[in-house]
């Protein structure tokens, strides 16, 4: 690792950074399940989980499915109180062995090591990645960030292997200006990886709304000062503790604005089921608003609004099918239709990750297609516009269709077929919109689930791993 | 849950954790840091910083530290926050390792008579 380059904020940005306070927090996170064990935590906690799921969780500590080494347990008081009265979001925060039954999966699905140039950026599109933090304020069990979260030592491309460290702003500002350098000197393209300007960051984790308001405002200045146009948060913060969007947040956010007016927010927010923002009765069934729509969480929508109200901050939802949680089409189609309502667009639903363990969140990916399109029959145009993506080795992939008319001569294709669209490839997009149609596999889980059944790989989504077609085996 | 400073942060206040802290839950006595429990977000970065080793997770807090609980908590609540990684104190090469300096230990709050 070479040491980072001292980073001097302009004039301009000391002016911006001088403005900024941090505000107080009282997340009353409980992390470890520990104080569970020892029935320490408050008393309304005590029967979060029974007392057979401990002694269950408790017989694997140490062992190689130890939940808590996969990933570390972690709530807050909020979403506790989400949790008493939702299922899912049980499912979703409280560790269960069933993590562990399989272990099969990849340490870096997506082999995102291999796109990364320097510590903790991630440059795979004209979009890069930065991880800011390495913790969020609660986990999700189904997390496909589990090696940087539980701090686990992952591979790179030179063969060392290190934990993930996280990105420095004097090293990731050298970065982008020597990018910038090297496209004006070549013509607008980069020599070697053909990549346009780096328009946009996303700030990622973890989850940067973890860190303080002075923290978060010495990234917007400097990736404003490097030029970077667009500026994303990936943050699950709304859910987990909606009171971080406060007044000093807020105020930290104008006072960047004014110093940067032509820098686009975009708050990727991650809602993954409709128990995380809307009020339920006594009954657990959401109550209608006297002026249409249902009732929210008043944190969250207070938050939701904060931020909606002001034009160049984007609020998009990105989620991921996950079963237990929202394999539900009901709960999926008032989740969209509720945050287009408030001012968030509906971006992607995913189908999950191979990481270790994914099989006990996985939805196959058919089922996860077919879970969407059925929450999306009765949502008008504008609430539809998520579409279902599975993160390919080369780029985001819309799980386009998933036919029923069959399609004889090829494995599964009696049942029919799936057309994914590659959306995004890496460095200059030559395989954008490009299909791959495979037979069907109710069971797949992961692309390898059609390795067998492949019928037309335009895309090159398995040609790259030496998987041919099957009109190419037959004519061998 | 949260992240504790213990002993051997007395009289040497090396503060490198203060620089790794990414929500400034670091409060500052004459001769002792202190994390408030409620801020602090179990990110872990402090532990690794800290060139006295420490800081421990709560967790993990041994046996004969872990009075140091509610030490962190009281003085947290009454000593100044700190941002910003500052020189150790001159001793604290000298009091590093040291055992038993909780008699050391000065609680005032800087700008108050004791």
């Amino acid at each position: 690792m070479t040491v980072a380059p001292k980073y001097a904020p302009s004039e301009r940005e000391q002016k911006f950074l001088a403005t900024v306070t941090n505000g107080k927090y009282d997340r009353n996170i409980i992390t470890g399940l520990k104080k569970f064990y020892e029935g320490t935590v408050p008393q309304d906690m005590q029967g979060f989980y029974s007392p057979q799921e401990l002694e269950a969780i408790k017989a694997l500590d140490g062992t190689d499915r130890d939940l808590q080494a996969r990933m570390p347990v972690k709530i807050t008081r909020h979403y506790f109180e989400q949790a008493l009265r939702s299922k899912a979001i049980q499912t979703l925060v409280k560790a269960s062995p069933k993590e562990t039954y399989d272990l099969d999966g990849a340490s870096d699905p997506g082999k995102q090591m291999s796109y990364s140039p320097v510590e903790g950026l991630i440059h795979k599109y004209e979009l890069g990645l930065i991880y800011v933090a390495s913790t969020c304020s609660a986990h999700c069990r189904f997390c496909y960030r589990e090696e940087l979260i539980a701090k686990k030592d992952v591979e790179r491309p030179d063969g060392t292997v290190a934990p993930k460290g996280l990105a420095k702003i004097g090293a990731i500002v050298a970065y982008i200006l020597e990018h910038y350098r090297l496209v004006n000197e070549n013509g607008g393209r980069h020599p070697t990886t053909n990549r346009e300007y780096l328009r946009e960051i996303l700030m990622s984790g973890g989850d940067p709304m973890v860190l303080g308001n002075k923290n978060i405002a010495q990234w917007l200045g400097a990736l404003a000062e490097a030029g970077i146009e667009n500026i994303r948060i990936g943050t699950k913060e709304l859910a987990f503790f909606p009171d971080r969007f406060d007044a000093t947040f807020m105020a930290m956010l104008d006072a960047f604005h004014d110093a940067y007016p032509q820098v686009n927010l975009r708050m990727m927010v991650h809602f993954n089921h409709p128990d995380e923002f809307l009020l339920k009765d006594g009954d657990g069934n959401y109550t209608a608003h006297p002026q249409g729509g249902l009732e929210w969480i008043p944190a969250t929508k207070r938050a939701v609004e904060t931020l909606a109200s002001r034009p160049w901050i984007n609020i998009d939802n990105q989620s991921p099918i996950i079963a237990g949680i929202n394999d539900d089409a009901d709960a999926l189609r008032i989740l969209q239709r509720e945050l287009k309502r408030n001012g968030v667009e509906n971006h992607y639903f995913f189908c999950g990750r191979d990481i270790v363990g994914h099989k006990a969140f996985n939805v196959p990916i058919e089922r996860a297609w077919h879970i969407l399109n059925e929450s999306q029959k009765g949502l008008s145009g504008v609430e539809a516009h998520a579409r279902l993506s599975i993160t390919h080795y080369k780029g985001k992939t819309e799980v386009a269709a998933v036919t029923n008319k069959p399609f004889p001569g090829v494995p599964g294709g009696e049942n029919g077929v799936v057309i994914f669209k590659l959306l995004r490839s890496a460095a200059d997009a030559p395989d954008r919109c490009k299909v791959t149609i495979v037979g069907r596999n109710p069971e797949a889980i992961w692309f390898s689930g059609y390795d067998d059944r492949v019928i037309m790989d335009e895309a090159e989504l398995y040609s790259i791993y030496d998987i041919k077609p099957l009109s190419v085996l037959a004519a061998e | 849950m949260t992240y504790v400073v213990t002993e051997n942060c007395i009289q040497c206040k090396y503060t490198d954790c203060v620089a790794e802290c990414p929500v400034d839950c670091f409060y500052e006595g004459p001769n002792f840091l202190v994390i408030h429990p409620d801020e602090c977000i179990d990110c872990d970065a402090c532990v690794e910083a800290c060139p006295a080793d420490a800081i421990f997770n709560e967790d993990d807090l041994p046996e004969n530290m872990q009075h140091f609980l509610g030490i962190n908590e009281e003085l947290a609540q009454v000593w100044p926050q700190i941002s910003d990684q500052s020189d150790p104190l001159p001793d604290a090469d000298k009091w590093v390792g040291v055992a038993g300096k909780l008699d050391k230990l000065i609680k005032s709050v800087p700008g108050e008579m004791q």
